[in-house]
């Protein structure tokens, strides 16, 4: 199969670990230069596709690309990604500064050649007044902005972030959204794992539902909102929007969506 | 008045009962937490084949390895005991064993508190810190003695079949169970102090480092130099005793008073032995508890290093500038710099060095004719072991990071060899060729020197590839240190191998120079040049193969 030429594409990805499969024949194509949202429940499997896409497991059945070069092909995949997993990779012995030089080394890219992105990043994060202090001393906040830098400072093709949001203050996670659009408006595209659906909402140009180990959604926010109340699922639904006579959101269907896994379907 | 009594009398009552109440309910809950760490344990041994391999060698080596080791003494002390007047010296010193085996497991159960980081949440949110402590004092120990009572088992038969009586062993048995546990509880308490200290004492941890090496070489060294002088003309192990050290009076009264029914003298002394070894297993057990609960909920103000988080960034200097492999050198450096617990697994490389300066004390004149040879050996081991031994294990919180962001892990493994390369050549080139050119000339250190280098990088390459072979992912506390610490199979292969290839090619060269026939050095070095070469080349393409082949599933 030759490559194809959408940013992240996926061809019926299936992990089983024993008889627990963790997705099941999960199609992708995600085009470059947007922000892919990818939503599920606990356990639906978003970091074990996370991690078939950037090469960190092998699949059981099925094929990825990422910026056309096949997930399994660590050696030329990692020039092309950043990825921010949920527990920051971070070395607590390190400064800020250090171990952001540190990943530059890692990918062979001189700090002077980095330097200039990472630390705009670090300035708009509000982290340059703590580079030099011991990651040790940090808090889960700046681990995470450590972190985000650190997966998106040598300007990669498509940046995997596991809930990137997770222990920012409000402001931060304000400034960090908007750093994830100017990414995919430089035309990097962001795959983008989190459980805060307002921010989805937000920034996220289209999105995938992953329930029970399979896609059982994909569409823009809008569309999948919009899906969701013509077919009825939403005035079934607890506590949505659409009981209270609000307007649906995507916290709305999303539940909708995810409480009835077998009707899958596509917009 | 009468009233007020009872009042009294009815609040003592309650309290007595709120007191035992909660005893209870401790002991219950410890019982949970004991039964949980066991059966876990025990999973994790049978889910493994490796930790069911390396358990099952233990076992026989203590079960069976240790036992055959003391087969004749034992078999021979049985006879004694049957045979005349119990053996005093004898006598004192099997208690002894005991009570130096049970200080040293309760001691090391004391200060290395596994998983102590997973149970303090718990601790501070459900169970009350008794409980847990007892919980884990008591699982800790039963975990150590799996270790300890095969052996003692088997040599207490031996001791039967040597008295054709199974009475002696019962009687020892009767002297040594109390004697084992008190000094679990006693070792568990001075090991429990030594991690108080360690965890408030204001230093660096370096300086922490710094003194444990100096007290333990002290203690170590002092007590060889005791032995030396008071047993140094003895006839050898099996008639060892203990009556010229200090606690060999009342140990070997203490026997005696067990053994009464087989003849032996017994004195006040031993009934005064074995009241204060019966009374200290409780108090001990008080003491060793409270500390623990101390410990559990304690929060430590840190060392200087871990307040001072402050310190700067350090950019790579020259050379390590060069490449990318010397520049991740630099960082591996500059990380154990700042935390040398990374190189907690090294610490038998320190028990053998204590070895070495109790010959230096013992013999001084040994130390300039040995001491180069000792540092090339221990500089070259020094230099895989380091930071070889569990490459990627030892960065397994961090492997998201590097398996995305290095196109071959083999800059990493480069930049750990060459971290390891730089200690390793300070010692075995840097203060040993100095010493050689004093002591054997110029020829001898330039030869000692080319083979420092050669050994240097034949150890990095391969502790690459036994570390490949045996990675640790999984935390564990050892020496006080949680981390993913190399497979202790693999430090100790690594030493034991280091020490006899290094030691092989001082004894090659010194041959060599001393003028041994043409062929036998050309054929001798032939044949170590490939047990130094072949190893570190196929190690280090191994590690890079496997490494790079490396996904989390693995981990």
């Amino acid at each position: 199969m030759t490559a194809p030429s959408s940013a992240l594409v996926a061809r019926g990805l299936t992990k089983r670990y024993g008889d627990t499969t963790a997705i099941e024949s999960l199609d992708l194509d995600v085009d470059r230069g947007v922000v892919y949202g990818f939503l599920g429940p606990n356990g639906a499997g978003k970091t074990t596709t996370m991690h078939i896409l950037t090469g960190l497991i092998e699949p059981t059945e099925g094929e990825a690309w990422v910026a056309d070069t096949p997930s399994s092909n660590r050696r030329e995949l990692v020039d092309r990604i950043g990825h921010l997993p949920e527990e920051p990779p971070l070395y607590d012995e390190l400064t800020g500064r250090e171990q952001l030089q540190f990943a530059a080394d890692l990918r062979d890219r001189p700090w002077d050649e980095v330097s200039e992105r990472a630390l705009g990043y670090c300035d708009a994060l509000d982290l340059t007044g703590d580079l030099d202090r011991r990651i040790d001393g940090y808090s889960t906040g700046m681990c995470q902005k450590t972190a985000f830098v650190q997966a998106t400072q040598h300007d990669p093709d498509v940046v995997f972030l596991d809930e990137p949001t997770s222990g920012l203050d409000p402001r931060a996670a304000k400034t960090l959204r908007e750093l994830i659009v100017d990414l995919a408006a430089d035309d990097t595209t962001v795959f983008l794992s989190t459980h805060i659906l307002p921010v989805v909402e937000e920034i996220a140009d289209e999105v995938g539902v992953l329930h029970d180990a399979r896609l059982v959604a994909e569409g823009s926010p809008e569309e999948l909102v919009g899906d969701a109340t013509s077919d009825g699922r939403l005035g079934s639904n607890a506590g949505g929007g659409a009981e209270t006579g609000e307007e649906a959101d995507l916290e709305d269907a999303f539940l909708a969506l995810t409480s009835e896994p077998e009707a899958a379907w596509q917009s | 008045m009468s009233g007020a009594t009872e009042t009294t009398a009815t609040e003592t009552t309650a309290t007595e009962t709120t007191v035992f109440d909660r005893l209870r309910a401790d002991t219950r809950d410890a019982g949970a937490l004991c039964r949980t760490e066991l059966r876990a344990r025990a999973r994790n041994i049978r889910g493994e084949p490796r930790q069911l391999l390396a358990n099952a060698f233990m076992l026989l080596l203590f079960g069976v390895g240790l036992p055959l080791l003391a087969l004749g003494p034992a078999l021979s002390y049985g006879e004694r005991l049957a045979s005349g007047p119990v053996p005093a010296g004898q006598s004192g010193a099997v208690v002894a064993t005991v009570a130096v085996v049970g200080v040293y497991l309760g001691g090391a159960g004391g200060f290395n508190q596994n998983r102590i980081g997973s149970v303090g949440p718990l601790v501070r949110t459900s169970i009350p810190p008794r409980a847990v402590a007892l919980g884990r004092l008591v699982s800790e120990t039963a975990q150590a003695s799996v270790l300890v009572v095969p052996p003692w088992v088997v040599l207490l038969c031996v001791v039967a079949v040597g008295a054709v009586n199974p009475l002696p062993a019962v009687l020892l048995t009767l002297a040594t169970l109390p004697m084992l546990v008190t000094s679990l509880l006693v070792g568990r308490v001075l090991g429990d102090a030594v991690r108080f200290v360690s965890r408030t004492i204001g230093f660096s941890l370096w300086a922490k480092a710094l003194a444990f090496f100096v007290v333990t070489t002290v203690f170590y060294v002092g007590s060889q130099a005791l032995i030396e002088s008071r047993i140094g003309d003895s006839e050898g192990l099996g008639s060892f005793s203990i009556p010229p050290l200090l606690p060999g009076e009342p140990l070997q009264a203490y026997a005696a008073a067990v053994l009464d029914p087989l003849g032996a003298a017994g004195r006040p002394l031993g009934l005064l032995t074995a009241l204060v070894v019966l009374v200290s297993a409780p108090v001990a057990l008080a003491v060793a508890l409270r500390a623990e609960v101390g410990l559990l909920t304690f929060e430590s103000s840190g060392s200087s290093d871990e307040r001072d988080v402050a310190s700067g960034t350090r950019n790579v200097p020259r050379p390590f500038t060069a490449t990318p492999s010397a520049r991740v050198a630099w960082r591996y450096l500059l990380r154990t710099r700042r935390d040398p617990r990374m190189l907690a697994h090294l610490s038998p490389m320190l028990f053998g060095a204590m070895a070495m300066a109790a010959s230096f004390v013992t013999e001084p004149r040994s130390l300039l004719l040995l001491g180069p040879g000792a540092l090339v050996v221990g500089g070259t081991t020094l230099a895989g072991a380091a930071f070889c031994l569990n490459p990627l294990g030892d960065d397994s919180d961090q492997l998201p990071l590097l398996l995305t962001s290095t196109s071959s892990v083999g800059v990493l493994l480069r930049g750990r060899a060459v971290a390891g390369l730089v200690p390793g050549l300070v010692l075995a080139v840097g203060v040993a060729t100095p010493l050689a050119v004093y002591q054997h000339g110029v020829l001898a250190a330039v030869g000692q020197t080319l083979l420092a280098v050669a050994l240097a990088v034949s150890s990095a390459g391969t502790a690459l590839g036994i570390g490949a072979l045996v990675p640790k992912f999984e935390r564990r506390e050892y020496m006080n240190v949680e981390r993913s610490h190399p497979s202790t199979v693999a430090v100790m292969a690594f030493f034991f191998g280091g020490l006899v290839v290094g030691a092989a090619g001082i004894l090659l060269l010194f041959g060599t120079l001393g003028g041994a026939s043409l062929p036998v050095v050309a054929v001798g070095w032939a044949v170590y040049l490939l047990v130094v070469a072949a190893p570190p080349v196929v190690g280090y393409v191994y590690a890079v193969r496997k490494f790079d082949a490396l996904t989390l599933d693995d981990v």
